[in-house]
């Protein structure tokens, strides 16, 4: 499976992970993950930290990666995938962890990186306690079974007789944790004995059964705030700052704030080390009417602005107008060949989707450049005014791999979702989720330093 | 037609068009839009900025205002506004404001037909009547009743599936984020003075304007209401993308460039055969200056033109 496409799975195909009492582990997409997993486990693993991929799919990629062996795998790669794992359990909702350390238990799988990541999630989460509160037997059962029930055992006996230190324990259980001090209580607490049942008021024991925490430990997509309206001015500092140079406010303080928003923009990503050709839709259409005048564009000219930051070489061919002068008709399938001239590793069409000279050219272009020898990838980035666009008759080619943007935001996940089409985007896209998961890294460290102290 | 092609041969033989001049079409769904460029003709007041509705005095009788200091408005034929809680209104012919002029229509129809209260001057949001109303409209010009287009009204709401009843605002206001979006699936240009538009490859109507700013606040009454809701109706399925035989990227930009040229060449075929030079019937209705207000009516197609001293200053002529 190439990688958009595996990307796409990863952002849509939202079913649980499910273990019925007494059967089979439930997990409809298994063959997608395992066929994922075997082209590449560190790129395979690595997406799981694209934006926007789905919790369930976050966990059925830590299930693979828990799941399966890494003989033969590089000390590096290893690492990555180490890290990767803490990652995910801290930054998965803990009900959905859970559920994947009972599969790996379902699957019988007991390699010495899962028993790490399995022990350092019962033992070393920053709600380890009120997880075993809610979640015991299950947490034993994981426990157990990445130990082995009767090292298990052996562990939380010499715990109860106050043992913090022998050989013993540390080859069995305190090697694999990082905090180990934190482990006693809490092998302790999941060997306590079974809540006492609830009193006949209702009250509960001090060992009864509490609501499970739900939020992750660390986030790994920010939550979207959506404005109660949408209006030309809250979608982004750039493009609002584009918005008012159009309408012709101050050039000078405008001209020298969009620079700075830019740059903070850029920064984000790494150096894209290839050519994208940008087929930019400014037509009439494109600038809008009323309240909804420039918005639009303004994200459009947006992209654009950050692309020229991030790409080595942006070629830009623009259809209708120009940016500032959006006017005229839409022309794409002339665009798109006009692209395709400047030899492009990847060629991204930033369009409204209303094509009308005439529609239904771009697909019959795209459909057959293959014909003319052209294997270079075409994207269709949808130009919106909100989330909640209506498509229906502006889908120009339905056969083009497309994704819709209306805010700054959402640059952060079309950017990797652009360059996964190229061959030169792969390298690019493992830098970007390295470096996020550096950065998560770093976070969870410091989770950790907090357990220490 | 990519090369602009002078307008005048295609009309009816009273009204001249010379200096007006065909650009390249545009197709939105069943709906083709073929600009025309011309003059800008000063001293006409836009009928959006310019032109006022002032109040509805009684059913069927609405009274617009020429707000302008100066200039003449041209009040576009079939227009009507569209407020809530308040009966909407169409107008069933054109006619000239002069600076700060008020006139009562006493012949306008009522278009939504159980709704009570009168339109305000509050809203001044406008549409122009449906293309498949309009040759009823012009032929009611003059004739006082304000439930005269209700079972026109009523026949096109069935045609387009919805209950049979004289409410416009069925197709206006229901049907409206399909129906506005035509604005912007068709692209004015720059400059662009008039259209000439097709449904479904047939001629369906003629819009010219005294100027670009005058045509630019028409256009979305036009684009998404007037031929609009006939090119809904009309909207083709989406078809599968047949490649090209083409073998390098040249040989691709080759095919695409002749199979444009032979649509375009269609699209003109299509303009020449729907007979609009066909001796039409013109009556005069009203004159300002030397303005001349003229209502055509050919075998098939109708409507109105200004013209001064011959030449067309506006028109809206549609197929009937």
């Amino acid at each position: 499976m190439d990688t958009p496409t595996l990307l796409a799975h990863l952002q849509t195909h939202d079913t649980p992970l499910t273990l019925p009492r007494g059967g089979t582990l439930r997990w409809d997409d298994a063959d997608v993950h395992r066929a994922a997993h075997a082209a590449g486990p560190e790129h395979y693993a690595l997406l799981a930290l694209a934006p926007g991929a789905l919790p369930w799919q976050r966990a059925r990629v830590l299930l693979q990666t828990l799941a399966a062996s890494q003989a033969g795998l590089d000390d590096a790669t290893r690492d990555t995938l180490a890290r990767l794992a803490r990652v995910l359990t801290l930054a998965l909702p803990p009900a959905h962890v859970i559920t994947v350390l009972l599969a790996l238990r379902r699957l019988r799988a007991n390699h010495k990186h899962t028993t790490r990541a399995v022990l350092r999630f019962v033992l070393e989460h920053p709600d380890a306690d009120a997880l075993i509160a809610a979640r015991r037997p299950a947490l034993l059962d994981c426990f157990e079974h990445a130990l082995g029930k009767t090292a298990a055992r052996g562990c939380a006996r010499r715990i109860d007789d106050g043992d913090t230190g022998s050989d013993y324990l540390r080859r069995r259980l305190l090697r694999f944790l990082a905090v180990p001090a934190a482990a006693p209580a809490r092998v302790q607490a999941l060997y306590a004995a079974a809540a006492p049942a609830p009193t006949a008021t209702g009250a509960a024991g001090a060992g009864a059964a509490r609501p499970l925490p739900d939020e992750p430990a660390l986030t790994l997509d920010t939550a979207r705030r959506q404005p109660p309206t949408v209006t030309a001015t809250n979608r982004g500092d750039i493009a609002a700052t584009l918005v008012h140079l159009y309408r012709g406010g101050p050039a000078e303080d405008l001209y020298a704030a969009l620079g700075r928003y830019v740059d903070d923009a850029a920064r984000a990503f790494p150096r894209f080390a290839g050519t994208v050709a940008l087929v930019l839709d400014a037509s009439a259409s494109m600038r809008g009417y009323g309240e909804r005048e420039w918005a639009v564009l303004s994200q459009a000219a947006a992209l654009r602005m950050l692309l020229s930051r991030v790409c080595d070489r942006l070629e830009v061919v623009e259809v209708g107008g120009d940016e500032r002068a959006p006017r005229g008709a839409t022309d794409l399938a002339t665009g798109v060949l006009d692209a395709l001239a400047a030899a492009p590793d990847l060629v991204a069409v930033v369009s409204d989707g209303y094509e009308n000279r005439f529609p239904g050219d771009l697909a019959r272009v795209t459909a057959t450049l293959p014909r003319a020898g052209v294997t270079t990838p075409v994207v269709f980035c949808h130009a919106l005014f909100t989330a909640a666009d209506d498509l229906a008759l502006r889908r120009p080619d339905p056969s083009l791999p497309q994704r819709g943007f209306w805010h700054q935001d959402d640059f952060t996940a079309l950017l990797p979702w652009m360059f996964a089409h190229c061959p030169a985007g792969r390298p690019w896209l493992r830098t970007a989720l390295h470096a996020r998961l550096d950065a998560l890294d770093r976070q969870a460290a410091d989770l950790t330093t907090a357990l220490a102290a | 037609m990519t090369e602009m092609t002078a307008l005048d041969t295609l009309v009816p033989g009273p009204l001249s068009l010379a200096g007006h001049r065909l650009g390249t079409p545009q197709q939105a769904g069943a709906l083709t839009m073929v600009p025309i460029s011309g003059p800008d003709r000063p001293g006409y007041v836009p009928p959006r900025t310019g032109l006022k509705l002032s109040r509805v005095t009684g059913y069927g009788r609405l009274e617009l205002r020429n707000g302008a200091a100066d200039g003449v408005a041209i009040v576009p034929l079939h227009i009507g506004y569209v407020q809530d809680a308040a009966q909407n209104h169409a107008l069933c012919r054109s006619a000239f404001l002069a600076p700060g002029q008020k006139l009562l229509f006493e012949d306008a129809c009522c278009v939504q037909q159980t709704q009570g209260g009168y339109l305000t001057g509050r809203d001044q949001w406008f549409f122009v009547l449906p293309g498949e109303l309009r040759a009823r409209a012009l032929e009611l010009r003059g004739v006082h009743g304000y439930a005269k287009l209700w079972a026109d009204i009523a026949e096109l709401n069935q045609r387009c599936g919805l209950p049979r009843r004289g409410h416009l605002e069925q197709i206006l206001s229901r049907q409206r984020p399909v129906l506005t979006q035509f604005q912007s699936r068709l692209e004015p240009q720059p400059g662009q003075v008039g259209a000439l538009f097709l449904i479904d490859g047939r001629f369906a109507g003629l819009e010219i304007c005294p100027g670009p700013r005058y045509f630019a606040e028409m256009w979305p009454a036009l684009a998404c209401f007037a031929y609009g809701v006939a090119a809904w109706r009309a909207e083709p399925a989406p078809a599968p993308a047949a490649p090209y035989s083409a073998a390098t990227l040249a040989e691709l930009r080759g095919a695409l460039d002749r199979d444009r040229a032979a649509r375009l060449t269609g699209i003109a075929a299509r303009l020449a055969a729907a007979a609009l030079d066909e001796a039409a019937d013109v009556q005069e209705e009203e004159r300002y200056l030397d303005l001349r207000l003229s209502t055509v009516t050919g075998p098939h197609l109708a409507g109105q033109v200004v013209t001064d001293g011959g030449h067309a200053v506006y028109a809206s002529l549609f197929a009937r």
